[in-house]
């Protein structure tokens, strides 16, 4: 039994996730505080992998950053860095997917912060910064983290975008969700079953996690 | 230090627009619901912007549209306290205390919180949630936490509008001891008119976005300007006349209501002879004459005779309503409960009145 998958799909899903809160929690915050022209817009731009399909989705990525676009040429020949077929690709597509399971559950807590809190703090002659930090983030850390919990599943789930920019090379882009794909189109039954069976469970523990984050004290 | 402003801002259906002078002292700004109380809280402190204006603390230039100032909220220095309070709902009573003075050193942060506990009565909770206490505690920390970071100018909206009877009876006067203790230029948003009688000093009676009269509570009280203010004050009794003439220090008005009403004019107002004026009583300056009574010179003015109609208790006073002469006007009269049982008054019994001259007021 090959396990490569499953470590690729750990390493995949840990490095998206970092994106995915580091530049989700910037949009959240900004989406729930702040009022500014084209926020509907960057609204359905951000949901949108949640109704776009994954091979829809993995095409506008390849267009984007494959070897035919300008993005993608640069990427490459000025940074020697390809993303199309390499594991990259498949943090790419994870991130993509994953980010509105953050920025929506992110947003509400940030928005769960009411202004009159945040303007307790500005008249007591805080620094924005320094609220964000110890009203603002304190009091969402809930939402934030039941948000990092399913983003992160989602991309140890993610399947088609992947399929589509990263591929399905065995020991370099194949993660768990392709592998067990791959195996059933081998009518390898028990690498299947194995694999769908930890997937199961880290699904059903995933659940049970955020739950429990989002039942608070405050 | 004192508080200047004039403020303009147009909001749906009303536009506001203001100005007020404060001294170190504490104002009421007393009005109804929605009249734009709080918002002028909002501007003063910067939470809202106006759409023009000024507002300056001890002549500093804190907003003006003119010249485009407008400080941070963060750096006016104006305390503020909300009217459910804003605790942060993850810090303890010490923690809420401290977190505008948390630069400091730990033993004068202990120092200074220490001494508001004491002051405010909270010694003991200082390690509490907030959600682990009373409305009254949860008002008494609010107001250490703003006062610990020696605000300028103290803001307080409705402080005592979310609290039982007695927590606020308590409150207010415990809000004089701390206004004399930290004498700070103070506005208190209220429309409890009681409220406004106990802690104001002065009072400015704010409607419709625009301030109807500023002057001392008594002013204020028995001498309104407006009909609206007598109104807000609770005067009830307001009638409408034509002054027909005048005799040394009193006016002569002919009411369609109550007929020939005589009232002391302070000053010699400029009223002219034929102008319509409204005239105002409040209903516990109404005098009830018992009925054995040889009447004196002191009560030879403005007799009426009438009708009660409905009697109503309120604790410790009833309320009457007096039918008045032809037109059927009703005059509103409050008394104290043993009056009421003294003279056996009750509805449907025929009752004779006064209305003392210097109690009738003028509203020009």
């Amino acid at each position: 039994m090959d396990f490569f998958p499953l470590y690729l799909t750990i390493k995949v899903s840990f490095a998206a996730t970092v994106f995915t809160v580091a530049i989700g929690l910037v949009i959240a915050w900004t989406m729930a505080k702040k009022e500014f022209f084209g926020k509907d817009i960057l609204d359905v731009v951000v949901m949108q992998s949640l109704v776009i399909p994954p091979t829809v989705l993995g095409y506008y990525l390849l267009a984007l950053l494959g070897k035919s676009s300008p993005l993608g040429r640069f990427l490459e020949d000025a940074l020697g860095f390809q993303i199309v077929f390499t594991w990259k690709g498949a943090v790419v597509a994870a991130f993509v997917s994953s980010l509105p399971l953050f920025v929506k559950p992110a947003r509400a807590a940030f928005e769960g912060v009411g202004a009159e809190l945040e303007n307790a703090a500005r008249l007591l002659g805080k620094s924005e910064i320094y609220i964000i930090r110890t009203v603002t983030l304190p009091l969402a850390w809930r939402g934030i983290l039941a948000g990092t919990v399913m983003s992160f599943a989602r991309a140890t789930g993610e399947f088609g975008a992947t399929l589509m920019i990263a591929g399905n090379i065995p020991g370099l882009t194949q993660t768990m969700p392709v592998a067990i794909y791959d195996a059933v189109q081998r009518a390898d039954d028990y690498t299947a079953n194995i694999l769908v069976g930890l997937i199961t469970l880290f699904s059903f523990t995933v659940l049970y996690l955020a739950g429990r984050f989002t039942r608070g004290r405050f | 230090m004192s508080l200047n402003f004039e403020l303009k801002k147009r909001l749906q259906g009303f536009s506001i627009d203001v100005g007020l002078r404060i001294d170190e002292e504490l104002m009421v700004l007393f009005g109804p619901s929605g009249a734009g109380k709080t918002m002028i809280l909002k501007m003063i402190s910067g939470i809202v912007s106006p759409d023009e204006g000024v507002v300056e603390v001890a002549s500093a230039r804190l907003f003006d549209s003119k010249s485009g100032i407008d400080l941070p909220i963060r750096s006016r220095r104006i305390g503020y306290v909300f009217q459910d309070y804003a605790l942060f709902p993850h810090k303890t009573v010490f923690g809420n205390i401290s977190y505008g003075i948390d630069y400091l050193e730990d033993s004068e942060i202990k120092r200074r919180v220490g001494e508001l506990l004491e002051i405010m009565r909270l010694t003991g909770l200082e390690n509490r949630y907030p959600h682990e206490l009373s409305g009254g505690q949860k008002q008494r920390t609010a107001l250490a936490r703003t006062l610990a970071a020696s605000p300028r100018v103290l803001l307080l909206d409705e402080p005592f509008s979310a609290l039982d009877y007695q927590v606020r009876e308590k409150l207010r006067s415990d809000l004089l001891n701390i206004h004399k203790l930290y004498p700070i230029t103070t506005i208190l948003v209220t429309h409890d008119l009681e409220e406004a009688f106990m802690l104001g000093k002065r009072i400015a009676v704010i409607n419709n976005g625009k301030i109807e009269q500023t002057g001392s509570r008594e002013d204020v009280f028995y001498r309104p300007r407006t009909r609206n203010v007598a109104r807000f004050m609770g005067v009830k009794n307001i009638f409408s006349g034509t002054v027909a003439g005048f005799d040394s220090a009193h006016t002569i008005i002919q009411s369609r209501d109550l007929g020939t009403i005589k009232a002391h004019t302070p000053g010699g107002a400029a009223l002219g002879v034929g102008k319509e004026v409204s005239f105002c009583i409040r209903p516990e300056e109404v005098i009830v004459i018992r009925p054995d009574k040889v009447l004196d010179n002191r009560v030879q003015d403005n007799l009426f005779e009438g009708e009660i109609i409905e009697t109503t208790g309120k604790g410790s006073t009833h309320t009457m309503y007096l039918k008045i002469g032809s037109g059927g006007a009703l005059l509103k009269i409050e008394l104290p409960n043993f009056v009421l049982r003294k003279l056996a008054l009750a509805t449907g019994k025929r009752i004779r009145i006064s209305l003392k001259k210097e109690d009738v007021w003028i509203i020009p």
